[in-house]
Parts: C-alpha cells; structure tokens; sequence
C-alpha cells in the first residue's frame, strides 16, 4: 500500500510540474494577449458565435411544394365584369410584394402586429387563433381569437390593409371545420394561446396537419344552434352536451335534397389552376 | 308576409320559388325531370319548363362522367324517381350529346293553357328526340312565278360563266 502511494505521489507531482509549466507558459502568453487587447478595447471582447450556415435545400423541388391559393383570391359567382377580379387580383399581388402574408387556415395561430398611432412604439401585436376567414378580393378578413386575462377577445384584421406591419404563423395547422365560431360557447382552454408562443417549424412540403380535437362545450344556451345540420360541425363534442333526442330534434332542420341540388354547386378547380398560375407568374416578377 | 328588407329584396336569386317550399320545389322539379327522360319531349308551364332546363343539362353533363363515378350514379338515382331510366340516361342520352357542349335542350313557347289560368306554356325537348321538329322548316314552292325567274336567272349567269371561263 505504502509503495502504491509513493509512486502515486511521485506520479501526481511530476504531473503537477508539468500543468504548471503548461499553465505558466499559457499565462504568460494568454495574459500578454489580453493585456493588450484589454488596453484596446475599454470592456472585454463580448463572445460572437459563428454565423449560421444557410442551408439551401436542393431535394424540394419547385414542384413539391405544397400548392395553396389564399381562398380570398377566388371570385364569387356574380354577374360582375371579370376585369374587376382581375384588377383587384393586381393590387392584392402589389401588396403581396411588399408585405408577406403567408399560408394559413382557420385553427392556427397568428401573430399580427399593426401600426397603432396611439400605443407607445406605434405598433400593438396580438397573437390568437385564426377562427373564421372572411371577404373576398382586397377587403378580405381573418379573426384572431385569444383569451386575456379570463376575458375572451376576438379581432377581426383585414389582410390587406396598410397597417398591418407584419403577420406570422406560429403553428400551422387545419381543423375539422372552416369555422370555429362555436369556441365562443366551448370551455376557455380550447381558446387560450400562449401570447409569448415560439413559431413552431412547419415543413412547405406534403400536407397540412389536421387537428381532429372535438372540443367540449359550456353548458346550453349557446350563441347558435351549432347541433343543426346547416352549420354541418364536425369538431364538437356533441355527446357530453346533447342528448340523443335532442340531436334527432335537430335532424329535423336537415334539407337531404341540399347535396343532390346543381343549382348551387360551384365549381372553382379550373379557375383555381387560371388563378394560381397567373399569381405565381406575378409574384416571381 | 315580409318582414325583413332581406326576405323582400330577391336580387341575385337564382331559384324561383315553387310549390310548397325548397323541399316541395325539388321533388316537383324531379318528377318533371323523370317525365323529361322517360319521353324526350314534354309539355309544362313556362316556369317549370325554365327551371327543369337547368337540371336537365346539368343531369347530361353528369351522365357523361360515366357509370362508374360514384357522384354521377348517386346524382342520377336521386334525380330519376323511376329507377328503370338510369341505364337509359348513361346509355342513350350521354353517347347522343357527346360532341355538344352546352345545350342539350331546346325550349320552345305553346298557346296558352285553355282554363281559367290561362297559364303561359311551353315544350321542353332532348335534341336528337324521335319526334317530328318542333320548328318544322317551311319548303318553298319552286312552282311559283318569282321563283321560276329566279331560277332562270340563275341559270343564265351559270351559262355566261362558264363561257367566260
């Protein structure tokens, strides 16, 4: 025992000479460094990281992306001259150019910030989830729903209009409707998004994740019958509420003969493809 | 009665309103729809015929998608009440208006009804039916004295052409 420790000591000590010699040649060096640079500069060097590498990524070809056109951009059926759309088309893309307004559907959420000449820094921001998108052409609308402080807030932006500063995603996603009106009556937890919210990364390929949540509602009265066919909800949770009376009771508004009828279908595939090809050709100008 | 200024203005409205509601309308329209392609040839109103015009070319147009789409047999089943025309709509009338793109019908006004109504009427037809033309195209009598000039006339001027050339 005595002879391991003997050795040891020797070992620890010639190790200890040797950090020394090291650490006395690295002082001298790393102090004369600093010493000079420090007489440069009055505070120290602050640490810079290296700058990110951009990665362009070959394998997403133009042709995977995923191909969306805002639904706002697609005229109603009207008896109104086509040169209208088509002028409103321009300056929707002028506006386009200079303020990105990215894709989304109604259940994600959204960050705005719009100039405000009346809050300090002129600029306010909210962040909710996008419930209804409304208009068409320039006066084209989304509503933003939050809850702040136990108090249910919605804001209806225009797209287009001039102050807006600046929209963002931060979860893109789709939800079992197109209109999600009916949180106003759900439990507050289905409405609250966090204000401080990071983006979370979405990928510009393959499809748009559905989010099939049924939402629980608060006790009846509701602002409308969401349980009557013609609002056809997919995303409540019609059981905890309703009982199997009650739901048959509104199968009564059901108008079967609704799906069979020509009269009101409209086709919008092959204006779509028009639509799509001349705004991609305007925007890559 | 009226009593919203949206229920009194009916501007773009696309529907005329028949028989007892939406509900009512649809069926009404359907039975004529069926009548249309059992006989070819039908004699209606002036309203219904305008209405079951619509449906009727849009019901081609489907039937033109094929037997096997789900959407065009679904439509189909639903619009003709007398299941025996379903195969007669996919087999006869589709391969008939192949080469036409739009009208498949032709609508055509009828003296008015003879009771108390006096109801404004009219003929709503499949192009191609087997009856004789609702339009009967009027031959003219060679044998009259202006057109055996004429057809002397234009007999000379043949002769002096081929003598100039």
């Amino acid at each position: 025992m005595a002879a391991c420790t003997k050795r040891l000591d020797r070992f620890i000590i010639s190790l200890r000479l040797l950090r020394n010699l090291q650490l006395q040649n690295e002082r001298f060096l790393s102090t004369s460094q600093c010493l000079r640079a420090a007489g440069n500069d009055s505070e120290s060097p602050k640490f810079v990281p290296p700058s990110k590498p951009v990665i362009v990524d070959k394998t997403q070809t133009v042709a995977s992306l995923r191909k969306f056109l805002s639904p706002e951009f697609i005229p109603p059926r009207q008896r109104t001259d086509p040169l209208k759309f088509s002028i409103e088309r321009k300056d929707m893309i002028r506006r386009r150019k200079v303020l990105n307004i990215p894709e989304f559907y109604v259940g994600s959420i959204l960050a705005v910030t719009m100039a405000d000449p009346n809050a300090s820094g002129k600029t306010n921001s909210f962040v909710g989830i996008c419930i209804q998108r409304g208009g068409k052409g320039l006066g084209a609308t989304f509503v933003l729903r939050n809850i702040i402080n136990n108090q249910g807030v919605e804001i209806c932006y225009e797209l287009y209009s001039p102050r807006i500063q600046k929209i963002e995603v931060l979860k893109l996603e789709k939800r079992l409707d197109d209109n999600l009106m009916y949180l106003r009556d759900a439990l507050p937890e289905y409405s609250t998004v966090d204000p401080e919210m990071k983006p979370v990364p979405f990928s510009p390929t393959g499809e748009v994740p559905v989010n099939k949540i049924k939402v629980r509602m608060r006790p009846k009265p509701w602002s409308k019958r969401w349980e009557r066919p013609k609002f056809n909800i997919q995303g409540i949770r019609f059981d905890l509420s309703l009982t199997p009376e009650q739901m048959e009771h509104a199968q009564k508004w059901a108008q079967p003969w609704l799906e069979y009828d020509m009269l009101k279908e409209y086709d919008t595939s092959k204006l779509e493809e028009q639509i799509i090809k001349e705004v991609q050709q305007e925007m890559s100008k | 009665m009226r009593l919203t200024l949206q229920m009194l203005i009916s501007h773009g409205r696309m529907a005329r309103r028949m028989g007892l509601g939406p509900r009512s309308r649809i069926d009404m329209l359907r039975n004529i729809l069926t009548g249309l392609v059992r006989h070819e040839r039908i004699e209606t109103t002036l309203a219904r015929a305008d209405e079951v015009r619509f449906y009727a070319e849009k019901l081609v147009d489907y039937a033109k998608k094929g037997d096997t789409d789900e959407k065009a047999m679904k439509m189909a089943s639903f619009w003709l009440t007398e299941k025996d025309l379903v195969p007669k709509l996919f087999k006869v009338l589709a391969p008939r208006f192949e080469n036409h793109s739009n009208s498949y019908t032709r609508l055509a006004r009828i003296p008015n009804r003879q009771n108390l109504d006096r109801a404004k009427m009219a003929v709503l037809e499949y192009k191609g039916n087997p009856f004789p033309p609702l339009y009967p195209a009027k031959k003219e009598n060679e044998l009259t004295l202006i057109n055996q000039l004429l057809k002397g006339y234009r007999e000379d001027r043949a002769q002096q052409l081929d003598t100039k050339s």
